[in-house]
């Protein structure tokens, strides 16, 4: 007999639901095999992602390394009052949301638009092989990449400003003006990160059921509205579960890009929150501060949490998909 | 029931092996957990002493190459069993932090000297004080003859957590390209002053610019504003008044300058024109020179004058240089003088390093703590210096006349491959914690380094820089401020000279009230009450 939600049968009686304890033991006891698979995970969920986070009870402490946890001096909020009195944290805010929001303002569509094209090449061996490509930089460090930047773009030998240069242009130097190094640093990304989004795009794409564009063929559908009306509405799915996980990220912008990148010129756009903690708690002359850095990284996490419980009710009430 | 005894097999096996990575490994970079403090000092098959440290792996890597650090560890029966850390600094600092907080810390290590004062006094450190009056008759000696350096190392109770390490006096050279000057007409005995300086740059762009658009005649690495001495606008302290910024070696002769001085702007508006009028590279103005694009520059022609450490002039000969180009010839030029032909002075390095203090661990034993000091002691006697500065005589050094001279050479021993063992006295890199014999070091060097140190590392050409001791408090804001304003200040600087902020009298006040509101005039501030508290009001 079928029981629907909330436990009523077809018949509209209720049925009494046991003891949630009760249930929990039966089905251990009926697919213990599964269960006993789960242990290693859970074990590690508890020990490396659960358990670090109590170690952020050192935003409240005046944290020393000898002291430890537990014998650190317990000052409150301290810390806290200091990051919303210092004057330089809404300079570090702007510049931190800011380039956040543009870099998934560009990165994100990217990979969409990219995966729908490729699936679009009929020669296999062509997609697959620019598949492969497009995936390779996600294998490159920051470094290199930085590197390759400069280089392309250097004035005085660099193969952008010799192309200026040779249409009569005067060169541009990209790496220390303001306005390039937000656009740069999102070419960086795209460029770094849009092979792998589109794997999993193209994922879905196959798991698409082919009768729904032979239907659409039969109705006279082309290959835009194919692309457009079958496609993507579905990997809708996985396109919403990927834009929550970069809210996620919002506040986590590329620390090691950006450092590489960092110059007197472009500092007025390129100091962010990471730039600034990594300066107070780990490039400082005097004594490292960890618990003014974990306070700072608390608040970023707590608003980061805050935007994917919204984009995930925003998802929940305009589609049929979200993340939990 | 095989599918399920595999299944349970498999979840145990997975299970165990995850929780057998969750033991002890403090290990770094190859470096067994072992090595901890805690044990009693244990003696080799060869009856030597051991003790443990950790250091950066550059520094482990240089003591492993020298002749005569092998000989001091036989003159002394004591071995030290070096850990390697990771390569950056910084990072060391950070892994000392995690091998206290997982009890692993090796017996000795370096740390800066903000880590030993707090660590010290919550117990991680001994106690070097009561050591020292017993074991370190040489350590002690130099306490008492060096009164700067016991207030710098010595809390309040008395107690010393750390011994900070001499450092030689260094300064910036400025050097050029010899062969350049020669081609170009210019005399190096005709640029007294700022403005003379500027027509031997005019010059040179007339000379090398005309067929190379890449030509720049002044470049250099990392930060543009280091001619603050030119200007006479260094940062300088004294028991009545901070001007500029002091704080720690970052701060001190890094950033070195006082942007409240009288001639700062003017140095702002010179700055400014050699940009201007192509004069000074633009990339390493802007701040996107890399030290790659740097050296290419010096060794290709494309650049004829820098300012920089004070090897770098020989650095360039002993790598390229001549195979680049048979004339390459590098000098250095002379101090420059004001209007009234008073010498501009240099600012030194800080004499005492504050990132390169020696401590040793809490939980090391008696006996290993007396071997280290005694260790440690024999670099400050009179021996341990000879040994660490000249070698052994007879293959190192000989004495003619009284005076000590290396017999070996310095390009022969300094060009060994790395890795091979061979005699270096390059003092301003760790080894142990010593004082510095300067004769020596200054001897161990290139003959373009050796003339120009004899000729301008002394009182006449030198500011000298002051090291400071901070309390926690003082630290911390320092430290805040140093994060807020540090950068602000290059940017700005760098957008007035770039044109991207237009250099005038009402924008130059604008930027100083914004700086003093940022917190700068508080860190002047903070910098005194610190120097009377370390020297009193002298």
């Amino acid at each position: 007999m079928y029981c629907g939600k909330g436990g009523t049968s077809v018949q509209g009686q209720k049925i009494k639901k046991k003891p949630l304890l009760e249930r929990i033991k039966r089905d251990i006891r009926k697919n213990y095999l599964l269960y006993l698979m789960l242990v290693p995970g859970i074990i590690i969920l508890i020990l490396f992602k659960l358990g670090p986070m109590a170690g952020m009870v050192i935003a409240f402490e005046d944290f020393s390394a000898f002291k430890g946890v537990f014998g650190s001096k317990w000052v409150g909020l301290e810390n806290f009052r200091k990051i919303f009195q210092d004057k330089y944290m809404l300079t570090l805010i702007k510049n931190t949301v800011t380039l956040a929001f543009l870099t998934i303002a560009v990165t994100f569509p990217f990979p969409i638009l990219f995966t729908l094209f490729l699936n679009e090449v009929r020669i296999s061996k062509i997609r697959n092989g620019v598949q492969t490509l497009s995936f390779l930089p996600y294998f490159i460090s920051s470094a290199v990449m930085v590197s390759i930047i400069y280089t392309l773009c250097s004035p005085s030998y660099g193969l952008v400003n010799s192309i200026i240069k040779f249409f009569g242009g005067d060169p541009i130097y990209f790496m220390t003006e303001p306005g390039w190094f937000r656009p740069l640093y999102i070419l960086l990304q795209v460029w770094q990160s849009f092979g792998y989004s589109s794997i999993i795009y193209l994922a879905s794409i196959l798991a698409i059921d082919p009768a729904l564009y032979e239907a659409a063929e039969v109705d006279g559908a082309n290959r835009w509205q194919k692309m457009f009306q079958i496609t993507l509405p579905q990997i809708s799915g996985s396109i919403i579960v990927m834009l929550i996980i970069k809210i996620g990220g919002i506040f986590s912008v590329d620390l090691d890009t950006i450092l590489l990148m960092y110059n007197p010129s472009v500092y007025e756009v390129a100091d962010v929150i990471q730039s600034y903690v990594y300066r107070m708690a780990f490039n400082s002359s005097g004594f490292p501060d960890y618990s003014y850095g974990t306070a700072v990284n608390m608040v970023k996490s707590i608003i980061a949490f805050a935007m994917v419980m919204l984009t995930n009710k925003i998802a929940k009430k305009y589609s049929e998909t979200r993340l939990f | 029931m095989k599918k399920r005894a595999i299944a349970v097999l498999l979840a145990a096996a997975i299970t165990g092996i995850m929780l057998g990575g969750c033991g002890n490994s403090s290990q770094s970079t190859g470096q067994t957990a072992g090595a901890a403090a805690g044990t009693e000092s244990t003696e080799t098959t060869t009856g030597q002493k051991t003790f443990t440290m950790f250091l950066r792996s550059t520094f482990v890597d240089w003591i492993e190459e020298l002749k005569w650090y092998d000989e001091a560890e036989k003159r002394t029966g004591v071995h030290v069993e070096y850990v390697k850390g990771p390569d950056s600094q910084n990072d060391v600092y950070t892994e000392i932090d995690q091998r206290l907080i997982s009890g692993t810390l090796t017996d000795c290590t370096f740390v800066k000297q903000a880590q030993a004062n707090v660590y010290g006094a919550q117990g991680a450190f001994r106690d070097l004080a009561p050591l020292i009056r017993e074991y370190a008759p040489n350590i002690q000696k130099y306490l008492d003859e060096n009164p700067e350096y016991a207030a710098l190392v010595t809390n309040e109770d008395g107690s010393i957590y750390g011994l900070m390490n001499e450092t030689p006096t260094l300064a910036e050279f400025c050097f050029y390209r010899a062969d350049h000057f020669k081609k170009a007409g210019v005399d190096p005995a005709d640029i007294q002053t700022v403005d003379d300086f500027t027509e031997a740059l005019r010059t040179l762009k007339a000379f090398y610019g005309k067929d190379n658009p890449n030509y720049y005649p002044l470049c250099g690495r990392e930060r543009f504003f280091r001619f603050a001495a030119w200007f006479d606008c260094s940062s300088k302290i004294s028991e009545t008044e901070s001007n500029g910024l002091y704080y720690g070696n970052v701060w001190g002769p890094k950033l070195g300058y006082d942007i409240y001085a009288d001639n700062f702007y003017h140095m702002m508006e010179t700055l400014k024109m050699w940009n201007d009028e192509g004069l000074v590279n633009p990339e390493w103005v802007a701040g996107s020179y890399s030290e790659g694009d740097w050296e290419a520059a010096m060794l290709n022609g494309d650049c004829s004058i820098s300012s920089d450490f004070y090897t770098r002039p020989q650095w360039f000969l002993d790598n390229g240089g001549k195979d680049i180009d048979p004339d390459f010839e590098m000098a250095v030029l002379d101090n420059l003088k004001d209007e009234n032909g008073n010498i501009l002075k240099y600012q030194t390095d800080v004499l005492y390093n504050e990132t390169r203090t020696t401590v040793i661990n809490a939980k090391t034993s008696d006996e290993t703590a007396k071997t280290i000091m005694e260790f440690i002691d024999y670099f400050w006697g009179e021996e341990g210096q000879t040994l660490c500065s000249w070698g052994v005589e007879g293959e190192s050094y000989q004495v003619v006349d009284g005076k000590k001279e290396f017999i070996v050479d310095y390009a022969t021993e300094e060009g060994k491959a790395a890795g091979e063992k061979k005699w270096s006295f390059l003092n301003d890199r760790y080894t142990v914690c010593k004082p510095v014999d300067e004769e020596a070091f200054y001897a161990w060097n290139g003959d373009v380094v050796k003339e120009a140190a004899a000729r301008l590392f002394d009182e006449e050409h030198l500011q000298k820089a002051y090291n400071i001791k901070y309390t926690d408090a003082q630290a911390e804001e320092m430290d805040r401020l140093v994060a807020a304003i540090g950068d602000k200040i290059v940017a700005e600087l760098t957008s007035f000279v770039t044109n991207k902020k237009e250099l005038n009298e009402a924008n130059w006040q604008s930027f100083l009230d914004e700086m003093t509101a940022a917190g700068y005039a508080r860190a002047e501030e903070i910098q005194l009450e610190a120097f009377r508290a370390t020297y009193g009001n002298k």
